[in-house]
């Protein structure tokens, strides 16, 4: 420093501030999160496409200006996690996997229980069986059970089973072999069915030790090989649509101990004879009951995952289209967020940016980008 | 192998089958530039562009191109681009002994071939030569057919790195 620069702060020392001096900052404050999450706030899992050891959930908010205030923060998420979240208390649940020297070593499949109020870990629970599915991420690999007492993990060796924990106690209950049917599709207080390579239904209700009480097997009620339904249906009121290949509709309803299947419907009509539903997570409902379908034209065999052009609404119950939202950017995924007046649709698009819409008008509210992600390819809306 | 590789791919297929060309290498071209979600579309380009040398012999084409014979039903890095070749895997990986298979015409003699795709395995994503199509690709409770898994299976390591497409012989009428 300069002799008249010090002189000059000398004087001002002397003269007394007009500003207040910044107080220090306390050391080790850690932010928290409401126990409710507000209900525009969204889980955008990233499955790292490339460095998939290295996936991340960000948990966003849809309303904020900036990414300041849009990022509340993330959990980890390593090697295509599955996710969901409990609505009974404030808890989420990450099943990962992980090899003791990264990427080889010994394998260990965790279970992770988070808080939500602090994202930090509560516990976890081994899952013994160590074959947990390695998908796409999907909404229907894991689930709770109906009354939310037990959660329910996929797996895939390629035998297939469902590795099955008790969530409240925290504990492996066990394993339960599915052979030749995959996914879970909560059933009932305390079941879950699963889609079989037959074109059937596996249901499987269970007692509170996770043991199975009673099982069935549906008639097959579909065509695995001229249009098989697609996995991830939507979910309205303990009711599955399922989407087919071919743009057809099977509601499932799973309210009950034992599935009841309805009546295919279509999601076309004379005018759009070429549309198909496809992507990789083709369907989302809201809390008004009105299911969403990305769709694309010019479909054929192979386009099944491709990106949506349009986001179809539908009343499922009426079967009535009532309205098309064309997709600023093609869309692979889409989620909806809990609210009924203000209800926001969520695109993962080819880009890999999440573009925001207000569910009800299709008008594009903004654009999540930037954000540190890779592949956000699955949205979850805040529960 | 499978999964991976999905996600950008079918963007970019869905794309280009609803653009002209030039708009969606256009598009593509934006992508790249646009940072690292692009990273995925750099080997699915280089893999297609791939001009393939056609060989006069018994086992024609160039086995770094989508278009090689042996290909038909393969879903993943060609491990012929990532230091292994068409039937083997780069060093220090493991092949899957559970695979798919497929049926392919040789060119060279007209006989169909039963080709088995052996995924190596133990290291992360190779990246390059991504070749993938979704055809015949059937949902999770088809498992033999469906592309949605990860295959790496029976292996020290789930983890994915490419595929190969091996001879098994040739496919006899009974």
């Amino acid at each position: 420093m300069s002799f008249s620069r010090a002189f000059a702060t000398a004087l001002l020392l002397a003269a007394g501030s007009a500003v207040a001096d910044l107080p220090p900052d306390k050391m080790g404050e850690i932010g928290t999160l409401p126990e409710t999450w507000p209900p525009h706030w969204i889980i955008a899992h990233d499955v790292s496409y490339s460095h998939i050891r290295d996936g991340k959930s960000f948990v966003l908010d849809l309303d904020a200006d900036s990414i300041g205030q849009q990022f509340k923060g993330m959990v980890n998420s390593s090697f295509a996690a599955n996710f969901v979240q409990a609505t009974t208390r404030p808890e989420l649940y990450l099943a990962e996997t992980f090899y003791s020297r990264g990427t080889r070593g010994e394998r260990l499949d965790v279970l992770t229980i988070y808080d939500k109020r602090t994202l930090a870990p509560l516990g976890e629970v081994i899952l013994e069986a160590n074959q947990r599915a390695f998908i796409i991420p999907q909404r229907n690999l894991m689930k709770l059970t109906g009354d939310e007492s037990l959660i329910l993990v996929y797996n895939f060796s390629p035998a297939m089973s469902v590795s099955i924990v008790d969530a409240v106690g925290r504990k492996s209950l066990g394993t339960l072999p599915t052979p030749g049917c995959a996914g879970i599709f909560p059933t009932g207080t305390r079941g879950f069915s699963a889609l079989c390579g037959d074109g059937s239904l596996y249901t499987a209700n269970l007692d509170k030790s996770g043991k199975v009480a009673s099982s069935s097997r549906s008639d097959v009620f579909f065509d695995v090989q001229d249009d098989p339904l697609m996995e991830q249906p939507a979910w309205i009121d303990g009711r599955a649509y399922f989407p087919s290949y071919q743009g057809n509709v099977v509601p499932v309803d799973f309210s009950g101990d034992k599935p009841v299947i309805g009546e295919p419907w279509s999601l076309l009509d004379d005018d759009t004879a070429g549309w198909r539903p496809g992507g990789l997570v083709p369907t989302a409902e809201d809390a008004n009951g009105r299911m969403y379908v990305t769709m694309h034209p010019e479909g054929g065999d192979g386009t099944h995952k491709d990106p949506g052009l349009e986001v179809w609404v539908f009343d499922p119950v009426k079967q009535e289209r009532l309205a098309r939202l064309p997709l600023q950017v093609p869309g692979l995924s889409i989620a909806l967020t809990r609210d009924k007046e203000q209800s926001l649709l969520i695109v993962t698009t080819v880009e890999m940016k999440l573009d925001v819409y207000d569910a009800a008008s299709g008008e594009l509210r903004r654009t999540l980008d930037n954000f540190g992600q890779l592949t956000p390819i699955i949205v979850f809306g805040a529960r | 192998m499978k999964w991976l590789d999905d996600m950008m791919e079918q963007g970019a297929r869905g794309l280009a089958r609803r653009s002209s060309r030039r708009s969606f290498m256009a598009r593509l071209a934006v992508l790249i530039a646009g940072g690292a979600a692009s990273v995925p579309l750099l080997p699915v380009a280089r893999g297609s562009e791939h001009e393939p040398e056609i060989a006069l012999d018994a086992d024609p084409g160039d086995p770094t191109s989508c278009e090689y014979w042996r290909y038909c039903a393969v879903d993943g890095f060609l491990c012929a681009c990532c230091g292994g070749t068409q039937s083997s895997c780069p060093p220090g990986t493991q092949m899957s002994p559970v695979t798919w298979i497929g049926t392919c015409r040789n060119p060279a003699d007209d006989q169909d071939y039963i080709i088995s795709y052996n995924d190596c395995c133990g290291k992360s994503a190779c990246g390059a030569c991504n070749c993938n199509r979704n055809e015949g690709d059937m949902p999770i409770y088809r498992p033999q057919l469906s592309n949605a898994y990860n295959w790496c299976l029976g292996t020290d390591s789930a983890f994915y790195n490419c595929s190969t497409s091996r001879v098994i012989g040739v496919a006899r009428k009974s």
